[in-house]
């Protein structure tokens, strides 16, 4: 972590990177520091002490409770704050999928914004002239392009923007949540091109909740707490860390996870797929159990079977979590990790069953949740967690959660 | 005063961008209107005519001997262009960083693009009527070279507004207050003007409020050049240069003052 960046074919490096924000008691306080240059007011620092290093082709997810300073490092990186200490060297061009649209005026047509924006983000009008087609057909607008953006509905508006700054394949990439814009078929076309532009040995910045994109996207992770650096290095340790902290946060809050499944699985029942749903959970069964609250599972063997509709002509990935009780998690299984695949049957649902034969799991409680994801589970298009409790009596009466392979010398 | 540099440096990179901007600007102000621009020229336009018919032509009125002309409505038309010019300018550019808070938020361009893409749009907008008014003056004053005046104070016209434009709208970004007492200041400002009686006429011991407004020494250069064909007078260029000055002193404390924090505040 020494030299200018570029030296060692970093792109984007991050030294002792720190933002204060001024928050002052009234706008009254803020003309005071501009007049005097001296005022009251109560510094907030959002992030201190940030350093990393990423090169050519990483991707590094940032990962952390709400307000732990997130969005703050983003915006520093995209360069919309100035940093309060520290230093930040930036090679190429960096897009960031912030907050897409801004900018654009609904008077005037789709067309008219994306020469405008184009030149917000550094595209001439001659170089619009060549991508405008490519832009209009990957935002799937169509004619509409030439209609007045007030008429367009917030998905049209959103396709046009994402389109317009990934019209560039930038050096760098800013991502925020932005996956989760748009319907689920353009959420799968967003998440190919992003895809591609990290084959193409893009640098990637990925800020997520969804601890399940950044272990499938992300080769290191940074931990943000409190505007502190918690951890940063390869995605599993930090992860693994993140995860047990928020565990903690849920036991101590008395929330168990289990309610939370509860509004997720609103659309449980649903046989036909609603528009703008690529593919939905209909059911998860587990054949052999029996009674009682959770109910007992009976036999050696836990066998899950997902079933799942998809539109027509995609291929699922299903995806099967066991858990402890209160979520300590123990084992994924899914089908394109495996290699295996869903079964299309003759009334148009999907398949699948993984079995956990001699489930070497000591007797408690336990949880299972189900996912329903595109072929290379980058696209998650339905979950159902925490969806099936139940109990477990292991034979044996040795303590510990799990019985590993193991053999005596 | 590194401030103020670094901030032409960021106009002057962006320069094409900052075209960009002020070409939307224009189109944007009229936007969903028929007309289009045109309003935009259209409304000065007939703010001169109505001035003309209404106090040459109708009324026929006449000032005092010591006035720069004798015609009323060409006095008014010659100082309310510019102060008209100047209102419009420095209430949008004060408006700029608001109306673009959001943009501001989420990209990484400079602010000061905001300010100087309105005060530009304006100027393209005012600046060829007052261009053009100067041209029909030309022959009344037999060509006379004092009419190249017009261009270096027009020019500093445009930075006065700009500069002042541009730190009103750092305090409207801080208090919003701002807002309501500068337009209320513009609308009152054009009685501490010569724009509506030469400054002659204004009684001797209360002159000195003339020089209170920044654009009064602008208009007497104005009236100079295009009533009498003079060029206008030492006092003139320097009291407009005295005001320049002093707002980008002032500009340049408070933009190093809220650079960090002037996105947090829109």
């Amino acid at each position: 972590m020494s030299g200018p960046a570029g030296v060692h074919g970093a792109v984007l490096r991050a030294s002792d990177l720190g933002k204060e924000y001024r928050l002052y008691d009234s706008p009254r306080q803020r003309l005071a520091a501009l007049l005097t240059g001296r005022a009251s007011y109560r510094s907030q620092w959002a992030l201190q002490r940030v350093s990393f290093e990423l090169r050519r082709g990483q991707c590094m997810g940032v990962v952390g409770d709400n307000g732990a300073g997130k969005s703050t490092l983003l915006k520093l990186i995209a360069g919309t704050l100035r940093p309060s200490t520290g230093s930040l060297a930036k090679l190429g061009r960096i897009t960031a999928i912030l907050e897409l649209g801004a900018g654009f005026h609904p008077e005037f047509s789709g067309r008219d914004n994306l020469f405008f924006g184009g030149s917000l983000i550094g595209i001439g009008q001659a170089q619009m002239q060549q991508l405008q087609d490519s832009i209009i057909e990957f935002s799937e607008l169509g004619d509409a392009i030439d209609r007045p953006v007030k008429t367009y509905s917030s998905g049209m508006a959103v396709r046009l923007a994402f389109a317009l700054v990934t019209a560039v394949e930038p050096d760098v990439l800013i991502v925020d949540e932005a996956l989760a814009v748009g319907d689920q078929h353009f959420q799968k076309k967003c998440v190919e091109r992003i895809e591609a532009f990290r084959g193409n040995g893009c640098t990637i910045l990925f800020c997520s909740h969804s601890l399940y994109h950044v272990r499938q996207l992300c080769d290191v992770a940074l931990w943000l707490h409190q505007g502190q650096q918690r951890s940063c290095g390869p995605t599993e340790r930090v992860l693994a860390a993140y995860e047990s902290h928020v565990r903690e946060q849920n036991l101590k809050d008395e929330a168990p996870p289990g309610s939370a499944g509860a509004a997720a699985s609103s659309s449980r029942h649903a046989a036909v797929l609603e528009p703008q749903r690529r593919g939905a959970i209909l059911s998860v069964d587990v054949p052999n159990l029996g009674t009682g609250e959770p109910p007992l599972l009976a036999g050696p063997d836990l066998k899950v079977t997902v079933v799942a509709r998809l539109v027509d002509g995609e291929r699922p990935s299903i995806g099967v979590m066991l858990e402890q009780k209160h979520g300590v998690g123990i084992t994924v299984a899914a089908t394109h990790a495996d290699g295996a695949s869903a079964v299309l049957g003759s009334d148009g649902l999907w398949r699948a069953t993984v079995t956990f034969p001699a489930l070497p799991l000591h007797s408690g409680e336990y949880v299972l949740s189900a996912y329903l994801a595109d072929s290379q589970g980058l696209v998650i298009y339905d979950e159902w967690l925490h969806c099936t409790f139940f109990a477990w009596e292991n034979p044996s009466l040795v303590p510990g959660l799990l019985q590993l392979p193991h053999h005596w010398t | 005063m590194t401030a103020i540099a670094e901030e032409a440096r960021a106009v002057w990179r962006a320069r094409s961008l900052v075209w960009v901007l002020t070409r939307r600007e224009i189109a944007a102000r009229n936007a969903g209107s028929a007309g289009g621009w045109l309003w935009s020229y259209a409304q000065p336009l007939l703010m001169v005519a109505a001035y003309y018919l209404v106090f040459d032509v109708v009324f026929a009125m006449r000032l005092g001997d010591n006035a720069p002309t004798r015609a009323v409505g060409a006095f008014l038309v010659v100082g309310a262009l510019p102060w008209m010019a100047f209102c419009d300018t420095v209430s949008r550019a004060m408006n700029s960083l608001i109306d673009a808070g959001s943009l501001l938020q989420r990209s990484p361009l400079p602010a000061v693009l905001f300010p100087v893409r309105s005060a530009l749009a304006s100027t393209v907008i005012y600046a060829p009527i007052m261009l053009a008014l100067a041209l029909a003056y030309t022959p009344l004053h037999r060509f006379n070279p004092a009419l190249v005046a017009m261009l270096p104070l027009l020019v500093l016209q445009l930075l006065l507004s700009l500069v002042l434009g541009y730190l009103l709208a750092i305090f409207a970004a801080a208090m919003r207050d701002t807002l309501q007492v500068v337009a209320f200041l513009l609308s009152v400002g054009i009685f501490l003007s010569p724009v509506l009686f030469p400054a002659t006429m204004f009684p001797q011991h209360w002159r000195w409020v003339l020089w209170l407004n920044p654009m009064s020494a602008p208009v007497t250069g104005y009236q100079a050049i295009l009533l009498q064909g003079q060029w206008p007078e030492w006092s003139a260029w320097l009291v407009t240069m005295g005001w320049l000055v002093l707002l980008i002193a002032v500009l340049g404390i408070v933009v190093s003052r809220s650079r960090d924090q002037l996105a947090d505040w829109l």
